[in-house]
């Protein structure tokens, strides 16, 4: 009978309770421990990610200018070359037989040409941008908007206007223009304003028309304002839509790098 | 040969053939596994010795003192290298000063360096199993396995061989000290005694047999 004497609580399955609830107690903490480091190495992790994206799009935008300006330059240096070289002997064929009659309209098809070619040059990589800065670009710009008579344009800018990397100015020229292009297009506006503020880190560039304002649609599925987002991260800015009264209205502030 | 000769064969020949095969493959392994190879040779050694010893009739218990308290030191080195940058290498350093003075103090004042070091030998358990319940744990997530990849097969092979060792052992341990202590228990007789180390034998044995698969299966070049 004494061998089947039942194994006392105390000495036998006290100890391992303990040892189980140390076990289980050890693995608690040190799950706590790890996904207290888990948490931050996916945060760092994350910040990695977000910046290699940023890369790729500075990149990608980066490559697309460079495009851009090569298109422009073999359009402007070669075809509208070719252009001016056909409408010479043109004029050159018309004063040799003295008519003009048969030739008229061959010359005024190579005109067209050689104006639409530099408005396509001019869109595509904008003269001024490199050699004048952004106030002049978007001068310009206004101008062309004015010019059309539909729509009138105001820009206002502080006076001592600093130049910036070709980068960012070309980034704004471009973000604006959209911005322009797109109430051109679809907002029936009658009004448009251009503002650049400087603060002592930020360039701020608001931008508002008296339009239909932005539908819910447009603003899930527009490619342009797709685009004018990553142009605005690509810079390491923010992008804002705000809704104030009637139109469209928004605002770029894009971190302060000033050249000396 | 009874079984019970074979199961000790198999765990001493296991230990030296995954001592051997570690020597081996030492310069081709990754930097990760270099105190788990550490601790496979420092096995391989103490088997070897205590089997000498075992043969001239000598106490080995002092080995088994070294071996708990340098064996523990090269794991938790192990369990911080596989695991960094989500545990905390002090957290890791704490852990080995503390369990070393703790095995310190008791074989120089508890339990002789002659006698079986029970003490050390459950804490050690509970270290390991905590240890490895934890990476299996961990290792459930992918940014874990990630940041070692390819390593993750060889990992799991030796951390379930960790596991079941050590999870056995503390079992084994904690019922052969009461049956060994406590005078109700006297109808244990020798054979009993044999069958538990026969037990903790054939454990041992799995556990080499799972490191072997693990190094086995380790990140090829």
């Amino acid at each position: 009978m004494e061998q089947t004497q039942g194994i006392n609580f105390l000495t036998t399955l006290f100890p391992l309770a303990m040892v189980m609830f140390v076990i289980a107690l050890g693995v608690i903490l040190l799950n706590q421990h790890f996904r207290k480091n888990l948490y931050q190495q996916k945060l760092e992790q994350e910040e990695i990610k977000n910046q290699h994206q940023q890369e790729l799009l500075r990149s990608a935008i980066a490559a697309q200018e460079q495009e851009r300006q090569r298109i422009a330059n073999d359009l402007h240096d070669e075809l509208g070359a070719m252009l001016s070289m056909a409408r010479m002997q043109i004029l050159q064929f018309q004063k040799k037989e003295n008519n003009t009659t048969n030739t008229e309209n061959l010359l005024e098809l190579i005109e067209t040409s050689l104006a639409s070619t530099r408005r396509i040059c001019y869109q595509l990589m904008p003269p001024q941008i490199e050699r004048y800065g952004l106030v002049a670009s978007l001068q310009s710009l206004k101008a062309n908007v004015n010019s059309t008579n539909e729509t009138s344009a105001s820009f206002t800018y502080p006076s001592d206007f600093p130049r910036f990397s070709n980068a960012m100015e070309l980034g704004v020229y471009r973000i604006v223009s959209e911005l322009v292009n797109n109430t051109l297009k679809h907002a029936k506006a009658k009004q448009l304003m251009i503002t650049l503020i400087l603060t002592d880190s930020e360039l701020i560039c608001s931008y508002s028309d008296n339009g239909v304002g932005l539908t819910d649609a447009a603003e899930g599925s527009g490619l342009g304002l797709k685009s004018m987002r990553a142009r605005v991260e690509a810079l390491q800015g923010i992008f804002v839509i705000s809704e104030q009264g009637t139109g469209f209205n928004c605002a770029i502030k894009i971190p302060f790098q000033k050249i000396s | 040969m009874k079984l019970d000769n074979w199961i000790l064969f198999a765990s001493t020949f296991v230990v030296l053939f995954t001592a051997l095969y570690a020597a081996l493959i030492y310069k081709r392994l990754t930097k990760d596994l270099r105190f788990f190879l550490w601790f496979v040779f420092l096995s391989g050694i103490i088997q070897l010795i205590s089997l000498i010893l075992w043969f001239s009739s000598t106490n080995n218990m002092p080995l088994l003192h070294f071996y708990v308290a340098v064996g523990f030191i090269f794991l938790a080195l192990f369990y911080g290298d596989i695991l960094q940058g989500f545990i905390k290498r002090k957290l890791i350093l704490g852990i080995i000063i503390l369990f070393s003075l703790f095995t310190i103090i008791n074989s120089s004042f508890i339990q002789s360096i002659f006698t079986y070091n029970s003490y050390a030998l459950t804490v050690e358990c509970i270290l390991i199993i905590i240890l490895s319940i934890s990476t299996y744990m961990f290792s459930l997530e992918d940014l874990v396995q990630e940041k070692r990849q390819g390593l993750w097969k060889s990992i799991k092979w030796i951390n379930a061989g960790l596991l079941i060792y050590y999870t056995s052992s503390l079992i084994i341990f904690n019922f052969a000290h009461l049956f060994f202590s406590d005078q109700s228990f006297k109808i244990y007789s020798r054979d009993f005694n044999l069958q538990t180390w026969m037990l903790h034998s054939f454990f041992s044995t799995v556990m080499y047999i799972c490191f072997f698969i693990g190094l086995w299966n380790r990140p090829k070049a």
